[in-house]
């Protein structure tokens, strides 16, 4: 029995000890957050962007380097693949150890949009200075009820990147009305060339493209069309606009105008035929059209309109596509550090330092200095004739992948016009 | 013999406590077995299930709680009762996906076997160059699902070598990932490359354990090569059926790597599986609830066809 009793009370402990301290370790391992900033401090704060331009300069980066070299204010920058950015700022909000400051998309229709972040509270109220950038009538996008949560950055012209250069050997013209361009699509197919390339493969590029078709067809005659949408008056599958927009990409795809094997290309699709001049205009947010040409020395771009239908009136979307936000739970010296940095970024020489390193328009709107890639639409950006992309004003995530995705089925011969339209305003519904 | 009846010298079932020691009457006494040397108890195995309970069971049902509710990955959320549920079987797409999951499954199934057991019996004995033939097709197994998928997507591609090769013989080049109709099958085709080498070698152990002199004796009596297939062979390699269907039906109904890499799910949805659509709602569309129920449905289904696939496979003897 003297023996009995040690063991026992080893078997205890062995029973008791191991879980508490598996316990301890897993406790150790979640760490101590209390809920707070991603380490920030009074004399600085983090930053999380998306990196979407892959080995090249960021640009977020340079204007922070910018930032720093002025100001002596430490900002550590965290740069995030774009496939993962929204998913990772949704968990680390909810984790509590998100950035101070962190990029995300104006509206609720994309999967890092701000407002549903800025309704269930992680958001922080920002200051006069964001709340006088937002463009008028895009109050929505960048707010809840008066309030700001997110400042726009720059605007972004969506339309068609169109290689001049090549156009110009090929004796094509820039589209400018759409059945001048059906018909210019035969002879390049002829000459082994196509007048737009896509990545048919990537439901997200069809996408952008058919809402760079909805400019003319739709929200040219009704800018508030998703207003309408929202309170019930209209669907897509009922809009004489929407149905005209993909039928438009039925017809570009009849007509032989995107790149053989269309369906099935990717971005590297994309790439290549603009570059190298076998096709002559992408669907591209327009700062693409920089990154491009500071890639390929002596390719000439320039940002287009998609041609309106015939009798329509020339529209393109212009809009800001990336809003920067503080975390709600950020040190209350974090935040003022980030709200000091997004003073600095309103300031118009720094906004058109940042999109003279990004590739925009200045979000106060287009000058004199107007990036030359831009001349085309100038006096489209001028007189304001644009809207936001369509999806930024959309309830959820699910609305463009079912356009997008639909819209992919139709550039490879599946579904139809009506199925996708109805498609969407289920995606709408739920 | 003598192993059989024991010897002096056989300290077996002594050590195994079946015998009486000396003292015979109180070793005689009926009593519960228990061995004399013994290399654990029971409960020294309990953390580690506590810990199995706890993090994957426990942890798992957890999120299955969120298939009936509306949560969106932020912010609170509604219980919905069984609303997500009805949504799949209302919704063509996911009816879309649960078809294609089955197709893939079950053809994956089939073709991964017949194929891995035809070469299994091919590289099993007399052909001499077997082993480095057994060892080309394996590789494909240690590679990754996703860069083998990304060098198919090369192969598949409109300007790729495969249209490339039919160009040759006259055929008219095809966009093979972004025809719905055959989009599927080139995902088949890729996850069954990439999968046979590990079937051929689940049968080639378990050909190793076919005694060539029953077969020997089977040719003597009369038999043809079929027969002896059927009656010989199959009866004696039942274990590795049993365990290359099962792994397969499983691989199959989850697979993944290769829809996302080859086609990402279209075109329009034509190869979506449940299991990428568990990551599109659940993390591209911040459905969570949603996502959640997707990923229940998909686990019932895998459970209830290894229920039976073991059932079916059995060795009743």
């Amino acid at each position: 029995m003297t023996l009995q009793s040690p063991r026992g009370f080893r078997r205890i402990g062995t029973l008791v000890v191991i879980p508490a301290v598996s316990a301890l370790a897993l406790t150790g391992c979640g760490g101590g957050d209390d809920g707070g900033s991603g380490g920030g401090s009074a004399d600085g704060f983090t930053f999380a962007f998306e990196n979407a331009s892959g080995g090249q300069e960021n640009p977020w980066v340079k204007l922070v380097e910018k930032y720093t070299e002025e100001t002596g204010v430490d900002v550590e920058t965290n740069a995030l693949p774009p496939d993962s950015f929204g998913l990772t700022m949704r968990t680390q909000l909810q984790g509590g150890n998100a950035p101070d400051l962190m990029m995300f998309s104006p509206g609720s229709g994309q999967e890092n949009s701000a407002i549903p972040l800025a309704e269930a509270g992680y958001l922080e109220p920002l200051g006069d200075t964001s709340a006088g950038l937002v463009p008028a009538g895009s109050e929505a996008l960048f707010g809840i009820d008066g309030t700001v949560y997110a400042q726009p950055t720059s605007l972004i012209p969506v339309g068609i990147t169109w290689n001049s250069g090549a156009a110009a050997e090929a004796g094509v013209d820039a589209p400018t009305d759409f059945d001048s361009l059906i018909d210019s699509c035969g002879t390049l197919a002829d000459e082994g060339k196509s007048a737009f390339v896509i990545a048919g493969a990537v439901p997200p590029n069809p996408g952008l493209m058919t809402m760079a078709i909805s400019a003319t067809r739709v929200y040219a005659e009704t800018p508030d069309w998703n207003e309408q949408r929202a309170a019930g008056d209209v669907t897509f599958a009922d809009s004489q606009g929407w149905k005209d927009t993909l039928q438009t990409v039925v017809d570009l795809t009849e007509a032989g105008c995107f790149q053989q094997g269309a369906a099935g290309g990717g971005f590297d699709a994309i790439t290549q035929g603009i570059t190298q001049g076998t096709s002559l205009g992408a669907f591209l947010p327009g700062s693409s059209a920089n990154e491009l040409m500071n890639a390929t020395p002596g390719l000439e771009l320039e940002i287009e309109a998609f041609p309106p239908a015939a009798g329509g009136e020339p529209y393109m979307l212009a809009s800001s596509n990336y809003a920067l936000s503080i975390n709600a739970k950020a040190d209350d010296g974090a935040k003022q550090a980030a709200q000091a940095f997004l003073d600095w970024m309103a300031e118009p020489d720094n906004a058109k330092t940042f999109t003279d390193i990004q590739g925009g328009v200045p979000i106060t709107g287009p000058g004199d200095d107007l990036n030359p890639v831009y001349a085309p639409v100038a006096e489209l950006l001028e007189a304001g004739d644009y809207a936001p992309l369509p999806n930024q004003g959309w309830p959820n995530p699910g609305v463009y992948d079912a356009l997008a995705s639909g819209v992919q089925g139709l550039v490879g011969g599946q579904g139809d016009v009506q199925s996708v339209l109805e498609s969407v305003d289920q995606a709408w519904d739920q | 013999m003598t192993a059989t009846m024991g010897t002096p010298q056989d300290t077996g079932p002594l050590v195994r406590g079946e015998v009486p020691v000396a003292g015979g009457e109180r070793a005689a006494r009926p009593r519960r077995y228990r061995p004399l040397i013994s290399y654990g108890r029971w409960w020294w195995a309990l953390p580690a299930i506590l810990m199995v309970l706890v993090i994957h069971y426990l942890a798992t049902a957890g999120g299955a709680l969120y298939a009936f509710t509306d949560w969106t990955g932020i912010g609170d959320f509604d219980l919905v009762g069984l609303d997500n549920f009805r949504r799949i079987f209302e919704d063509p797409t996911m009816i879309g996906a649960l078809e294609n999951t089955l197709f893939l499954a079950f053809g994956f199934l089939v073709l991964t076997n017949v194929v891995g057991l035809a070469l299994a019996l091919a590289l099993n004995r007399t052909l001499k160059t077997r082993y480095l033939l057994r060892v080309l097709f394996f590789t494909p197994v240690v590679l990754s699902p996703l860069a083998v998928s990304y060098v198919w997507k090369f192969i598949f591609d409109f300007r790729g070598p495969l249209n490339t090769v039919i160009g040759w013989v006259g055929l008219e080049p095809r966009v093979w990932l972004a025809d719905p109709d055959l989009a599927l099958w080139c995902v088949l085709v890729v996850m069954a490359w990439q999968t046979t080498g590990m079937v051929m070698v689940i049968y080639l152990a378990g050909l190793a354990t076919v005694s060539p002199e029953v077969e020997e004796a089977a040719a003597l009596d009369g038999a043809g090569t079929w027969q002896r297939f059927r009656y010989v062979t199959v009866p004696s390699i039942r274990p590795s059926i049993a365990i290359a269907s099962t792994l397969m039906l499983i691989q199959g109904l989850r697979v993944f790597d290769q829809v996302m890499a080859l086609t990402g799910g279209g075109p329009a949805g034509a190869t979506e599986t449940l299991a990428t659509q568990v990551y599109k709602e659940t993390f591209a569309l911040s459905n969570f609830g949603f996502g959640a129920a997707l990923a229940l449905l998909l686990t019932l289904i895998m459970l209830v066809f290894s229920v039976l696939q073991q059932a079916a496979t059995r060795d009743r003897n």
